[in-house]
């Protein structure tokens, strides 16, 4: 079945149709950016969107090259620290939702940002937490926005750089982390839901069968009886607001 | 009495061996010119503390100037990694690597001379594993309640560097925008050195608009365009092209690298090409 969206354009409006207008959200690096935007355009418009920086309820007009892009703190209500977003917003416990990218993660949400070794066995290190072992300790839940590439889910992660939902099989909160870690994967073909029992296939995007879906993702998955839910496709709107306003280049969902 | 020197005479605080804390983050407002200052003293041996890392410090690492960095990871957004910070660590350059929050809580500890604050980050990550052994960080029970929380140790860093809009000859500085760790940062260092797009006189910034109190700065340069490629809120943009060349000049490294940081960095090119603007 051909599709009229980019893999990207799906993935931004997969993770954008479960954001929540009451949400109060961090926003990391990357295609959250694009997310969490098209949320407070369209289905979420009362989302209060956190950047790490100390920036609250920015409304970027124009693409911007990450969080440290002044374009992406456009018309912002106010500005602050990493103390006022991450500490008395994140670790005071008013964030209800983390939005995030990872390079590999695990059944359990569990998020690996910090490096990947390549068959050589070389290792190549990329951007590490910043921000990110943060939101995914703090907040209330968390949803991972990234490619679905067989080589980013791992049985257990290579690096962990932040413990999901539960940690060596055992919740949380045991260890002293607070908030509910990765409730969702969302990728350019699914929506993985992270429960105690591990992950869920829980729906496919329109177009994509759940087979191959499966076979592309190496890790235990749990499929529910009676197989995925269907994810709702794009709308032209949607599809219109990304092309033309939030990623006119591509730079994230090209 | 006026804390105004030359870029020169303020950098002479940092020494071979100093620990010195930056505070740009990625692409903006990182202090590029005090850190080409440092690169054309030829500076050794420094600990750089920056929260998130950014191109000063991809700068002072990829020039030789770093021993040991402890940051919580960074990057030049969509213009590249760090790539000289990340090829340094690979090649064994120590580095102790937090997160945002739990590294300006370390500053923030610093600043208040208490010798730790807990948190509820970090836990149960290999990142927490790993900076066990450097005393930054240790797991403890609540006194209160028993629970387990993170003890993240206090730092103070020797020389804090802050590129600031506007200051004034006694070192009151005002930076526009968010200010990620920027405060933490300066207050926990034992030393503050301002680099300023404009210094004024004294009374010539309303006493609200004061980000650093001059009570701790001990230097105060007049530096136009001194963040540059990176953009300075209030100030200027990033320079995409600039901040393009260097991504790929980091990536290549060696003396490709270190060609590129003379031709454009340390000539004084960048900083006429700056205040022509």
């Amino acid at each position: 079945m051909s599709t009229s969206w980019t893999p990207g354009e799906m993935m931004a409006v997969a993770a954008a149709s479960l954001m929540r207008d009451d949400d109060v959200a961090l926003v990391g690096l990357g295609l959250p950016q694009i997310a969490a935007l098209l949320a407070q355009r369209t289905t979420a418009p009362g989302i209060q969107l956190l950047l790490e920086l100390g920036v609250f309820m920015p409304h970027p007009v124009e693409p911007a090259m990450g969080i440290a892009d002044p374009r992406m703190w456009q018309d912002a209500w106010s500005f602050g620290g990493v103390l006022d977003a991450l500490g008395a917003m994140l670790h005071g416990g008013r964030v209800t939702l983390g939005i995030l990218g990872a390079l590999q993660v695990d059944p359990s949400g569990s998020l690996n940002t910090t490096m990947v070794s390549a068959e050589d066995g070389s290792v190549r290190r990329f951007n590490g937490s910043g921000g990110g072992n943060d939101i995914e300790s703090l907040a209330g839940r968390v949803f991972v926005v990234m490619r679905h590439d067989s080589r980013k889910f791992r049985p257990a992660v290579e690096f962990l750089t932040s413990p999901g939902r539960m940690l060596n099989g055992r919740p949380r909160a045991e260890y002293g982390l607070s908030g509910g870690g990765t409730a969702a994967v969302i990728t350019d073909r699914a929506i993985l839901t992270i429960t105690d029992a591990g992950a869920v296939l829980a729906s496919v995007h329109p177009g994509q069968n759940p087979e191959d879906v499966i076979a592309s993702t190496p890790m235990p998955l749990i499929v529910p009886d009676g197989g995925p839910d269907e994810t709702a496709a794009p709308t032209a709107g949607q599809q219109r607001l990304l092309r033309t306003e939030l990623d006119p280049k591509g730079w994230y969902l090209g | 009495m006026s804390k105004v020197s030359s870029l020169a005479d303020a950098m002479s605080a940092v020494t071979d061996g100093t620990h010195l804390a930056l505070t740009g983050f990625s692409i903006t407002r990182s202090a590029v010119a005090a850190a080409a200052e440092l690169v054309r003293a030829g500076r050794r041996g420094l600990t750089l503390t920056q929260v998130i890392g950014s191109l000063d410090t991809d700068l002072l690492v990829g020039s030789g100037c770093v021993d040991r960095l402890i940051y919580s990871g960074g990057s030049l957004d969509r213009f590249g990694s760090l790539h000289s910070v990340n090829r340094a660590i690979s090649a064994g350059m120590p580095a102790e690597e937090y997160s945002t929050l739990s590294l300006t809580l370390r500053l923030l500890a610093g600043s208040l001379g208490l010798p730790f604050v807990p948190t509820r980050s970090l836990i149960g990550s290999q990142l927490l594993e790993r900076l066990t052994p450097s005393g930054g960080a240790m797991m403890i029970s609540d006194p209160f309640s028993g629970s387990p929380v993170l003890a993240v140790s206090a730092v103070r860093p020797d020389v804090a560097i802050v590129h600031a809009n506007v200051c004034d000859d006694e070192g009151n500085a005002w930076v526009c925008g968010p200010l990620w760790s920027i405060k933490e940062t300066a207050l926990a260092s034992a030393r503050v050195i301002v680099t300023a797009e404009r210094v004024v006189p004294r009374g010539g910034i309303d006493p609200s608009r004061i980000t650093i109190p001059g009570a701790v700065v001990a230097a105060v340069a007049e530096v136009p365009g001194g963040g540059r490629p990176t953009s300075v809120f209030g100030a200027y943009d990033y320079d995409a092209a600039l901040l393009a060349d260097y991504a790929a000049a980091s990536r290549a490294g060696g003396e490709t690298f270190s060609r590129f940081v003379a031709d454009r960095f340390l000539t004084g090119a960048l900083l006429t090409a700056a205040v022509a603007r």
